[in-house]
C-alpha cells in the first residue's frame, strides 16, 4: 500500500512531521505496521466505505465463502461423526474402552475438557476485556473468537458428561430430588464446575447472540429488500433469501435499527462485558481447583488459578490465529477487515501469555525444591526426566520457547510463522494438561501403585472427533451469521469520528 | 465498543477551536507547574514528623527489643516499597501497551516510581541489622544460629544462606534502580528535546524490563517477606505481593492527582474521564488483590498441610483473626462497592478519598503479613497482637510521613505531566463516552 490512509496523513501533519521522519516504514506489510508512538494504525484498509464493510461481511452469509466451503466442512462433519460414534460406543461398552487404569484414573477425558473449556477464554477476553478496555483492534477478531467460545464449550461439555461412566446418571450432578436421595457434593470443585461451565456458557450465548441482533437483523433486511424488488421486476433474489428473511427476521427479534434500540444494546453490551469478565477468571479457576484443592504431588499449588486463566487465554488466542489466518487468506475482502496489525497484537498477546505461563512453571518448580517436601521434588524431577520427559518437553517448547520467536518484529508480522506458533502453543496447550493430569497420577506414593497410561484407538478418536466438531460448527458459522460485527468495524473508522472532514463517507449506511 | 471506541480519535480533536479547548491554554505554565515553594512547609512539616517518628523507633527498638522494632520498620519500608513499585509497574505497562490515555497522569505515576531509592535506602539498615544482629534480636528466623539445624531449613540452605540472599537482594535493588533511572531519564529528556523517539525507546526497554520486574518483584517477595517464616511456601506468594503493589500504586496515584487539582491544576488536562478510568484500575486491582488472597487462602484452608496452613492459623489466633477479618472488609468489599459508583470514579476528590482508605489497608495488609512473626516463636503468648502497638504506630507512620514529605517536594520540583509526548493530544482529548 502505498497511498496514506487518510487517518494517518492526518496523524502525520498533526504530529507536524515530515513523511519521512515517521518512526517505522509505512509502507511496510499493509500499511498498518507503523511503530509510530504519534500514529494509530488504520483498523480497516483498502479505503472501504460502510456500505463496502456491509457488502464484504454480509457477502460471507449470503453468497458463501468460496468453492472451498464445502468440501471442507463435509470433511470436517465426517471427522465430527467420529465422536458421536465414539461415546455411541463408550456408552455401550462403559469406560473400559479407554486406557484408564487403576492408577490413572483420569487421562485423556479431563485434558480434554481443561484443553477445550481453556480454547474458549480468548473469546471472553476478546469480547468482554478487551471491550472494557477500550481496546479498538478487537473488533475485527471479537464476533467469530466469541463464536469459537461457544463452540469450544460444546466440546469441553462433552468431556464431563460422559466420563462419569453411567451417562445415564449424569443428571445427578444437578442438585435434583430423586428417589435415591442422592445429593451431589457440594464441597467438591467438581461440582463447582458444572455451575460455573453452565453459567459460563449461558452468558458467552447471550453475548454472542446479542451482539449479533444488528448484524442479523442486516442480512433480514438486504432479503427481504432483494425480494421485494424481484417482484417489483428487479434483479432475481438470491436463491434462499426466502428461508433468510423468515430465518433472521425470527432471530433478530424485531430489531429496527432505532436509536432506542441502539441506546438499549450498547447498555446491554456493557453490563454483559462487566459480567463476563470475572466469569472467564472464575472458570478456569473453579476449574484448576479440581486439581489444586487436592493434596496430590503436583496438582496442590497455590498458583493454580491465575496460572490456569492466563493458559487457557494462551491457548485460545493461538486457537483464535490458527482459525482465522487461514480464513484470512480464503476469505474475500477479509484481509482489508483484518489487518497485519491485528494478526500482530494477537502475536504479541502470545509473547506474554506464554512467558506468564513460562513464570507459572518456573515457579512451581521453585516452591517443589523449596517446600522440601520430597514427594513433591520428585514429581517435578520425574515429570522433566521420568517416563514423560516427552511430554514435559514438548509441553516446554511449545508453550515457552517458541512464543519467544514473536520478540523478532520479522516473525510477529508474518502470517505464516504465526501460524505455525499457534499450531506448536495448541498443541503444547494440549500437553500442559496431559502432564498436569497424568504425570502427576501415574506414580502414587508407592512402587507397587505405579501405571503407565497409554491412550486406546477410542481415546485418541474421540479427541480428533471434537477436533471435527469444532471445526464443523465453526465452518457453519461462516457461512450463515455474520462473521463481524458490522456496526462496530463501522465504529472505528475514521468516517465515524463526528470530527470527520474527509471525502470518503459511505454510500449510505445500509 | 461503538459508543467508547469514537472517543479515541485524538487525531480529530484538540486542534481545531471550534470542537476543545486550546491546546496552548491547558497547557500554559500556570496549569502545568505548582508555584514556586508550593507544598515546602507541608513537606518540612512531615519530613520532622518521620525523623521524630524514627527517632522514637529507635527509643522503641532499646525498649521493646530491636525484633520488634525492626519489623515495625520492615512494615512501613515494604509499604512504601511497593507504592513506587506498583507504579513504576504502571508506567512500564502503559509504555508497553502504547496507551494514549493515560499520559497526563504518567508524570506522577513517575513521580510515586522515583522515590525507590529512598525506599531502598530505607531497607539497607534494615537487611545490615538483619545479618549483624545477635540471634536472638533477629526477625529472619532462618538466620539465627540455633535454627541452623532444622531439617526443614537444611534442606532448604542451598538458597536460604545469608550469602546467597544478600547477592539476590543487591541484584533486585540493581535493576530496580536501573529500570526506575531509565524510565524517568526517557521521560524527562523528551520534556526537553521533544524527540519522539524517546517513547519509542521507553517501550523498548520496557519488553525486557518487564521480564526483568517480574522475576525480581517475585523473588524479593519470596526472600524479603516469604522467608520470614522459612517453613512456609505458596507458589502464589509473589503475586499476592504484586497485586499490593500494584492496589497501592493507583491510590496513591489518585490522592497526588486530587491534591494537584485542587490546587488549580491540570484543568482540562487531567479532567473527570482520567479519573474515572484510574477509579475502574483502583476497582479492578482491588479485585484482583481479593482473587489471588481468596485463591491462596481457600487453598490452603482446603487441602490442610501442616506447611502450609500454619501461616494462616497464627493470624486466626491471638487477635490477629479481627485484622483478617478487616482485610476482607476493608482491603476489598468496601472500595469495591464504593467504587461501583461512577460518580465517585469521577470525582477525583472522593476518588482521594477511597485512595486513602486503600493505602490504609495496604498498610495493614503488610503489617498483616510481617507483624505476626515477631512472636512467632512463642504461639502461646495470645496477646502478641497487642504488644507495644505504639511503637508500630510510630515506625510506620516515620517511614510514610518521611515518605509522602519527598514526594510532595518531588512533585512540586518539575512540570505536572510529560511534554511532548506524541500520544498528548489523545490524553487531552480522552473521553470514556461519546
Amino acid at each position: 500500500m502505498t497511498t496514506l490512509h487518510p487517518d494517518e496523513a492526518n496523524a502525520r501533519r498533526l504530529a507536524g512531521l515530515k513523511a519521512g521522519a515517521l518512526i517505522g516504514n509505512p509502507d511496510t506489510g499493509d500499511g498498518t505496521l507503523i511503530d509510530d508512538p504519534a500514529v494509530r494504525a488504520p483498523l480497516v484498509l483498502g479505503g472501504m466505505s460502510f456500505n463496502d464493510v456491509t457488502e464484504t461481511v454480509c457477502g460471507y452469509a449470503e453468497r458463501g465463502p468460496g468453492k472451498w466451503w464445502l468440501p471442507a466442512t463435509l470433511m470436517a462433519a465426517s471427522v465430527a461423526s467420529l465422536i458421536g460414534l465414539m461415546v455411541g460406543y463408550l456408552i455401550i461398552t462403559g469406560v473400559g474402552v479407554w486406557g484408564l487404569t487403576n492408577q490413572v484414573d483420569w487421562a485423556w477425558d479431563i485434558t480434554n475438557f481443561v484443553f477445550w473449556i481453556g480454547i474458549g477464554h480468548a473469546g471472553t477476553l476478546i469480547s468482554a476485556i478487551l471491550c472494557l478496555l477500550k481496546q479498538k483492534w478487537r473488533t475485527a477478531v471479537n464476533r467469530s473468537a466469541e463464536a469459537m467460545t461457544i463452540f469450544a464449550v460444546i466440546c469441553a461439555g462433552i468431556f464431563p458428561g460422559i466420563h462419569v461412566g453411567r451417562v445415564w446418571m449424569a443428571w445427578m450432578l444437578f442438585p435434583i430430588p430423586n428417589y435415591n436421595y442422592i445429593w451431589p457434593n457440594f464441597r467438591s470443585p467438581l461440582l463447582w464446575d458444572v455451575f460455573a461451565v453452565s453459567t459460563y456458557a449461558t452468558v458467552s450465548a447471550l453475548f454472542w447472540y446479542m451482539g449479533m441482533i444488528p448484524d442479523l437483523a442486516t442480512l433480514r433486511d438486504r432479503a427481504d429488500r432483494r425480494l421485494r424488488e424481484a417482484k417489483a421486476g428487479g434483479p432475481a433474489a438470491l436463491k434462499g433469501d426466502g428461508i433468510r428473511a423468515f430465518a433472521y427476521g425470527l432471530l433478530s427479534i424485531g430489531w429496527r435499527f432505532s436509536g432506542r434500540h441502539w441506546h438499549r444494546y450498547e447498555a446491554a453490551y456493557l453490563i454483559l462485558a462487566g459480567i463476563s469478565t470475572p466469569l472467564v477468571l472464575s472458570v478456569h479457576s473453579i476449574v484448576s481447583f479440581d486439581f489444586a484443592t487436592s493434596i496430590l504431588p503436583g496438582w496442590h499449588t497455590t498458583i493454580f488459578p491465575p496460572y490456569f486463566v492466563a493458559g487457557a487465554i494462551f491457548g485460545g488466542f493461538a486457537m483464535v490465529l490458527f482459525l482465522l489466518i487461514p480464513a484470512r487468506e480464503l476469505f474475500p475482502g477479509m484481509k482489508n477487515l483484518l489487518t497485519l496489525r491485528h494478526l500482530e497484537n494477537m502475536a504479541k498477546i502470545l509473547l506474554l501469555t506464554g512467558s506468564m505461563v513460562g513464570f507459572a512453571y518456573a515457579m512451581e518448580f521453585f516452591i517443589a525444591w523449596y517446600g522440601a517436601n520430597d514427594y513433591e521434588k520428585e514429581v517435578f524431577i520425574n515429570r522433566a526426566t521420568g517416563p514423560y520427559w516427552w511430554a514435559y518437553w514438548t509441553m516446554i517448547s511449545c508453550n515457552v520457547i517458541s512464543p519467544q520467536l514473536f520478540w523478532f518484529r520479522r516473525f510477529r508480522q508474518s502470517p505464516l510463522v504465526i501460524f505455525i506458533v499457534s499450531v506448536f502453543v495448541t498443541i503444547g496447550m494440549w500437553f500442559e494438561r496431559f502432564v498436569i493430569i497424568v504425570s502427576s497420577l501415574h506414580r502414587a506414593f508407592l512402587p507397587g501403585e505405579w501405571h503407565m497410561f497409554h491412550p486406546t484407538l477410542v481415546d485418541i478418536l474421540t479427541f480428533v472427533g471434537s477436533c471435527g466438531l469444532f471445526l464443523t460448527l465453526f465452518l457453519l458459522f461462516t457461512r450463515f451469521l455474520p462473521m463481524f460485527a458490522i456496526a462496530e468495524l463501522k465504529a472505528v473508522m475514521p468516517e465515524s469520528s463526528p470530527h470527520h472532514h474527509g471525502d470518503s463517507h459511505g454510500k449510505g449506511a445500509h | 465498543m461503538s459508543h467508547a471506541a469514537v472517543a479515541g480519535h485524538g487525531d480529530h480533536h484538540g486542534h481545531d477551536a471550534h470542537h476543545g479547548p486550546d491546546p496552548r491554554v491547558l497547557l500554559s505554565r500556570e496549569n502545568i507547574y505548582l508555584p514556586e515553594g508550593a507544598g515546602k512547609g507541608v513537606s518540612t512539616i512531615l519530613l520532622g514528623v518521620g525523623a521524630v517518628c524514627i527517632a522514637l523507633t529507635v527509643a522503641g527498638a532499646v525498649v521493646h527489643g530491636p525484633k520488634h522494632a525492626l519489623a515495625s520498620y520492615l512494615v512501613g519500608v515494604m509499604a512504601v516499597m511497593a507504592m513506587s513499585l506498583g507504579a513504576m509497574f504502571f508506567v512500564m505497562s502503559q509504555h508497553l501497551i502504547n496507551a494514549g490515555w493515560s499520559v497526563t497522569i504518567r508524570r506522577q505515576a513517575e513521580n510515586i516510581m522515583s522515590l525507590l531509592p529512598f525506599a531502598v535506602a530505607l531497607l539497607i539498615p534494615y537487611l545490615i541489622a538483619q545479618l549483624l544482629l545477635p540471634d536472638d534480636m533477629k526477625l529472619i528466623q532462618w538466620m539465627r544460629s540455633d535454627m541452623k539445624g532444622d531439617y526443614l531449613l537444611q534442606k532448604k540452605a542451598p538458597y536460604l544462606n545469608e550469602p546467597f540472599f544478600v547477592i539476590r537482594s543487591l541484584l533486585y535493588i540493581g535493576v530496580w534502580l536501573y529500570l526506575c533511572q531509565r524510565l524517568w531519564s526517557h521521560s524527562v529528556t523528551q520534556d526537553r528535546t521533544g524527540d519522539r523517539t524517546e517513547t519509542v525507546k521507553a517501550r523498548r526497554m520496557c519488553t525486557w524490563g518487564m521480564f526483568a520486574f517480574a522475576l525480581s518483584v517475585a523473588f524479593a517477595s519470596f526472600d524479603w517477606l516469604m522467608s520470614l517464616d522459612f517453613r512456609f511456601f505458596s507458589t502464589m506468594w509473589p503475586v499476592y505481593i504484586f497485586a499490593g503493589c500494584a492496589f497501592s500504586s493507583v491510590a496513591l496515584m489518585a490522592i497526588v492527582i486530587a491534591v494537584l487539582r485542587t490546587m488549580g491544576r491540570l484543568t482540562g488536562v487531567v479532567t473527570q474521564e482520567h479519573s474515572h478510568d484510574l477509579g475502574k484500575l483502583m476497582f479492578s486491582f482491588s479485585v484482583f488483590w481479593a482473587y489471588i488472597a481468596f485463591s491462596q487462602y481457600f487453598l490452603i484452608w482446603y487441602s490442610n498441610i501442616p506447611e502450609e496452613t500454619a501461616y494462616y492459623l497464627h493470624r486466626r489466633e491471638g487477635g490477629w483473626e479481627v485484622l483478617s477479618a478487616l482485610l476482607c472488609f476493608g482491603h476489598f468489599v468496601v472500595p469495591f462497592l464504593i467504587l461501583m459508583l461512577r460518580k465517585v470514579k469521577q470525582s477525583s476528590l472522593a476518588l482521594a478519598g477511597v485512595g486513602l482508605w486503600m493505602l490504609l489497608m495496604h498498610v495493614l495488609d503488610v503489617f498483616w503479613i510481617v507483624r505476626p512473626m515477631v512472636y512467632a516463636s512463642a504461639p502461646a503468648d495470645t496477646s502478641a497482637s497487642g504488644v507495644a502497638v505504639w511503637l508500630d504506630i510510630v515506625a510506620i507512620s516515620g517511614i510514610v510521613a518521611i515518605y509522602a514529605g519527598l514526594l510532595i517536594r518531588k512533585v512540586a520540583s518539575g512540570v505536572l505531566i510529560p511534554l511532548n509526548d506524541p500520544r498528548q493530544d489523545e490524553a487531552l482529548a480522552h473521553k470514556n463516552y461519546v
